[in-house]
């Protein structure tokens, strides 16, 4: 491949310019007007008074996992381990167990986020078949005194959790003689 | 002998070889559920239709035997056609809920539908419900919803262990497979039914829901169970066995394995030792630990009467063989004794009475006549006195617990009572020195089984702590000894092994 050449003009530098004072104080009048314009107005103000004021966060924007509920306020997630093994930080820790239901066979008895490790990618909401998480909480991770505190564990994310009208199961309406 | 074409490949078979055997001699797979290589062939799962030339339907691979001449087409577009549709059959009722499905990612209908269906249920009627969880036997678990009726547990019980324990009832879309009244799954090769299962719908009450299979390992190992040593893939994760499965092997077990010994795997994860102990100091260097012990046993001054090696027919041969050098050259032990584990129930199949996976090679390296000298004379011998100094390759005993404490009890009156094991118990901590070993799952080693075929496996994981490989005990000792030692690899001690068995 060819190389390309771009031959870039030098700027032109009249005795004008060069001479720096004229250039100088045309600067400074610029932060000037910009500055008694605001303390006086405030019409120009791009910063906000955080973390009085707060910024809207867009619609997907991923904060703290939760974990979403059935209609009974039992857990949704079948601990298929899909998330955990999707999670490139191996921030996840789940234990599976038999659940009492048939119909709902397994459960997670143990499922925790370190929320320290997450790195926040949101690989483990697209991996779940149940959504059963989320990272639509809204609130962003905040620092942590102690590092046990950052373990979420399954209470504290189904606290944050809300009930899911996904179709758990697949469509099984008509199902006959379901044990 | 037939000539046959299959997919354009030529291939000569014996005479009554199915389509589907011909085609795995090319390394051909033709997808299948209900054939399995070790059963008889119903053909009812349709699974298998292959086209051949001048037939005037699609035939069952595993059914029809090739024929001279035969042309068949494994994946032409009417084969591939018929197997979507056989999937979509089977789909009807099956749930798809593969997350919470213990056989997901092993699954043979999960694997199929991916390579040939993949496309959304065309269905609006819902799914037939059945049982679910049910209690099939004492270790397996059935569910009907995800069985797709192959039958390959029935004909397991039927051909295999020809307990008959199983069948097919009702019919149609309510087909369910159950145990015949008053009957359950309680054999003692109950659980190959759940290897054979192509779907989830026979599991193991051991490993439901422990692992995702995804996640594990696969290491091709052996059971040391008993002396049968049966092939298995030895599945771990995070350095922890978590199930053994048979691995087709025709010399020892074909491919089944018991369920004693499926289950023997928890003894590689329970109560492991990785502390390495010199009276009371457990942080010690291997190379200081091994000075010390040479430095006791120098300032003991022991007559090679008073020391005793018990050797463990629980060990692999390449421990055998260095246990046998350092005890001869360097412990220069005058009393040999063996133990391992003691004898259980035998049966005509796998099962061997010998619970000790390697009683050959300990003759190997030690001779018949020391399988006279065995616990029951050592626990006498170490009552009588005369003994000082003992050396244990293994904390396996064929005693009950009480008969332990009394071994440890003797044990405790010794100078030096020297123990290398795996595992923490009464004896470990009666021990002057305790030595950590690893597993046959984390070192390389050979087990000779019952009817004198060696397997050599390698280590699948690392052992726990500071412990190391049997072999490995014996040429740090005789490096803390300043002693010669001429085995100070695998390699070499497999030199030693096999230049013996080519001078016999």
């Amino acid at each position: 491949m060819a190389v390309t050449v771009t031959k870039i003009p030098r700027p032109d530098r009249s005795l004008w310019v060069q001479s720096y004072v004229p250039e100088v104080m045309r600067g400074l009048s610029i932060t000037s007007k910009q500055f008694f314009k605001n303390l006086f107005t405030k019409k120009d103000v791009v910063t906000i008074q955080y973390p009085e004021v707060k910024r809207d966060y867009p619609e997907r924007y991923r904060g703290l996992h939760r974990l979403m509920y059935r209609d009974d306020g039992q857990v949704r997630c079948v601990a298929c381990m899909c998330c955990s093994t999707a999670c490139p930080a191996n921030c996840i820790h789940i234990e599976a167990a038999e659940h009492d239901d048939t119909s709902i066979e397994k459960y997670p008895a143990v499922f925790v986020i370190d929320e320290l490790r997450c790195i926040v990618c949101g690989m483990c909401v697209e991996a779940c078949p149940c959504d059963a998480i989320r990272m639509d909480s809204g609130i962003h991770t905040h620092p942590f005194y102690e590092r046990d505190t950052a373990f979420f564990d399954k209470p504290a994310l189904l606290e944050l959790g809300g009930p899911s009208v996904a179709h758990q199961g697949g469509d099984m309406k008509g199902v006959q003689g379901h044990h | 002998m037939p000539t046959a074409t299959i997919n354009g490949k030529e291939v000569t078979v014996p005479r009554g070889t199915a389509i589907i055997r011909a085609a795995a001699m090319l390394g051909i797979n033709v997808p299948h559920f209900c054939y399995h290589p070790a059963l008889s062939a119903p053909a009812n799962c349709r699974m298998c239709l292959v086209e051949v030339e001048k037939a005037r339907k699609l035939e069952p691979a595993c059914y029809l035997k090739v024929t001279d001449g035969m042309v068949v087409h494994t994946e032409s577009e009417k084969v591939v056609a018929a197997r979507q549709a056989v999937l979509e059959f089977i789909l009807i009722n099956h749930p798809v809920d593969c997350p919470i499905c213990d056989q997901a990612g092993e699954c043979k209908l999960q694997d199929y539908y991916m390579a040939y269906d993949a496309k959304p249920s065309r269905l609006t009627t819902g799914k037939v419900g059945k049982v679910k969880v049910y209690p099939i036997g004492p270790e397996v678990v059935y569910d009907g919803e995800r069985c797709i009726l192959c039958t390959r547990c029935v004909r397991f019980c039927d051909q295999i262990t020809g307990t008959s324990e199983l069948t097919v009832v009702d019919r149609g879309d309510r087909s369910e497979i159950r145990t015949f009244p008053g009957r359950e799954l309680d054999n003692p090769y109950s659980m190959n039914v759940t290897d054979i299962c192509p779907v989830g719908a026979l599991t193991t009450r051991d490993f439901r829901f422990k692992c995702r299979v995804w996640l594990m390992t696969s290491t091709d190992s052996i059971c040391t169970g008993c002396a049968r040593g049966c092939s298995v893939h030895l599945d771990h994760y995070l350095g922890e066995t978590q199930r053994y499965r048979p691995r087709f092997n025709p010399e020892v077990n074909e491919y089944w394995m018991c369920d004693e010994g499926r289950l023997s795997y928890k003894r590689l994860n329970a109560n492991r030792s990785g502390a390495l102990r010199v009276g009371e100091r457990d942080d010690l260097s291997w190379p200081r630990a091994a000075r010390m012990i040479a430095g006791a046993l120098a300032d003991a001054q022991l007559q090679p009467d008073q020391i005793a090696f018990v050797a463990s027919a629980d060990a692999s041969t390449e421990a055998l063989v260095a246990g046998h050098e350092y005890a001869l050259n360097i412990l220069r032990a005058g009393r040999f004794y063996w133990t391992g584990r003691a004898d259980g129930e035998g049966d005509a199949f796998l099962r061997c009475a010998d619970r000790n996976p390697n009683r050959a090679g300990l003759v190997h390296s030690f001779g018949e006549q020391i399988l006279e000298r065995g616990a029951d004379r050592l626990l006498k011998d170490l009552k009588s006195g005369g003994i000082r100094a003992l050396f244990m390759m293994s904390s396996a005993l064929p005693f009950g617990r009480e008969a332990v404490e009394e071994l440890a009890a003797e044990a405790r009156k010794l100078d030096i009572f020297i123990l290398a094991t795996s595992h923490a118990g009464s004896l470990s901590s009666a021990a002057t020195v305790s030595l950590p070993v690893a597993k046959h799952s984390e070192q390389t080693g050979t087990w000779v089984n019952i009817d004198g075929v060696a397997q050599t496996v390698d280590a699948a994981y690392a052992p726990p702590g500071v412990a190391i490989a049997d072999w490995d005990v014996y040429r740090r000792l005789a490096a803390g000894a300043d002693a010669e030692w001429p085995l100070d690899s695998v390699d070499a001690i497999h030199a030693r092994i096999f230049s013996d068995e080519a001078a016999e």
